[in-house]
């Protein structure tokens, strides 16, 4: 590859990079897998790079996204069937247990925690939705690129994450 | 109003994926359905929460550091020359010292190497002006006090804009020793980036560019008018750095003029 494609390739892809991480840190849940994603997809962007010139000229965020995305997912497959992921699970099940008091408030001393722990007990394709509409602001056309779905999915994707978090939480479940 | 799917409505309704017909029509709804109200509510206070609480993350910069590495030597495989390792920048501002050190014997083996060997001088002389005390030996926004600085100290009377409305302020100038020669330094200033710009009289018949290259996170930029070649390097942008490219070219040919 040509220095002036390596440049134009970094201009694309570099300003995403703390989106990228977010992406990879709430899908891995881990900071050095996030790590080990990020860098990982960032190579497979640049295998792709050719690819992306023909895409519909986008800032290149969506196409990237997705390639994080997807290197997070071919992970977490790999890591669970090395790993036994039911025993770390119910690791973290007991953890949040102890943790998420039904009396508090939503904005409490615990609500970040709680939070935190509601959105990790999400199914990974619960959890992105949620990571890339109200973390990211991406449109629903956007994570549909992202997550390769349908628009349709997207949205009740995200309305389902969303009533789960609630439920989790327990806002807007008390009487008024 | 149908409802149903009356989390899948609120919800397209607050992330604003709702046209807007569809989207009235939903607001004038709110203020007679308790429920869809209620859930509104709910759904405005959840997201509020998200986003106090779970903040986008930024990238640790050993990442930044590791991908722009890894993103080189991957992108070096697939050509042909020879790759070059990955040096520190200790051992290449040494390494560079040192060529300057031999510049009596150093030898140009192709137009290709000179110029790679080149934009290394120019990175080293860019990093080298960074530290303290480096970066300037005449500090003068006003050009008209750095351009006479040079006389005596240079065979040439370098080109010295000052683009402070266009957000690029003048901070001064240095000497610099380039290629085996002299050359002239002039530094700029673009928010808290500095921009380092070499220039020195170009050969006959030279003329080129522009180039771009990016090492170690520092674009580089290069071209040759009938009477300078410049060298520009910084850590900003690719696009800033090509628009200041840009307004030093267009002064440059309105000068000649």
């Amino acid at each position: 590859m040509e220095p002036n494609e390596l440049s134009r390739f970094e201009a694309i892809v570099l300003p995403h990079l703390d989106a990228a991480y977010t992406l990879a840190r709430y899908l891995t849940r881990h900071e050095h897998d996030a790590q080990d994603v990020v860098q990982d997809a960032y190579l497979r962007a640049l295998k792709y790079f050719e690819g992306f010139r023909g895409a519909e000229g986008g800032d290149g965020r969506a196409w990237l996204l997705a390639i994080v995305r997807n290197t997070a997912f071919t992970w977490r497959r790999r890591y669970q069937q090395e790993a036994g992921a039911a025993e770390f699970d119910e690791q973290l099940h007991s953890e949040r247990i102890a943790e998420v008091d039904p009396e508090s408030e939503l904005l409490g001393a615990s609500a970040r925690e709680s939070l935190h722990q509601a959105l990790d007990q999400l199914p990974p394709e619960f959890r992105e939705v949620i990571v890339l509409r109200e973390l990211q602001g991406l449109s629903y056309k956007e994570i549909g690129e992202v997550t390769g779905v349908p628009t349709g999915t997207v949205m009740s994707r995200l309305s389902r994450a969303r009533s789960r978090l609630q439920r989790a939480l327990y806002v807007g479940q008390e009487e008024r | 109003m149908m409802h149903g799917n009356t989390e899948l409505q609120v919800d397209a309704f607050l992330d604003g994926e709702l046209d807007s017909r569809d989207s009235r029509e939903f607001e004038r709804h709110l203020k007679e359905c308790r429920e869809c109200a209620r859930l509104h509510d709910a759904r405005l206070a959840l997201s509020a929460a998200i986003r106090a609480e779970l903040p986008g993350l930024l990238a640790p910069d050993e990442l930044k550091t590791r991908i722009r590495t890894s993103l080189r030597s991957a992108a070096g495989s697939t050509v042909s020359r020879a790759q070059r390792p990955t040096i520190g920048w200790r051992s290449l501002a040494l390494a560079a010292s040192l060529v300057l050190v031999a510049a009596g014997s150093w030898q140009i083996a192709s137009d290709r190497t000179a110029r790679e060997a080149l934009s290394e001088q120019v990175l080293t002389s860019h990093v080298r002006s960074l530290m303290p005390g480096h970066l300037t030996d005449v500090v003068s926004s006003d050009q008209h006090t750095v351009k006479p600085w040079f006389n005596g100290k240079l065979d040439f009377s370098p080109a010295v804009y000052d683009f402070a409305e266009q957000g690029y302020p003048l901070k001064g100038g240095r000497l610099e020793y380039l290629g085996n020669r002299p050359v002239a330094a002039l530094v700029y200033g673009r928010r808290q980036h500095l921009i380092n710009v070499f220039l020195w009289p170009a050969g006959p018949g030279e003329t080129g560019g522009p180039g771009s290259t990016m090492h170690q996170g520092y674009h580089l930029l290069h071209w040759t008018t009938p009477q300078f070649t410049y060298w520009v390097v910084s850590d900003l942008g690719l696009r800033e750095l090509d628009d200041f490219a840009r307004m030093l070219r267009e002064a440059d040919s309105a000068a000649r003029l």
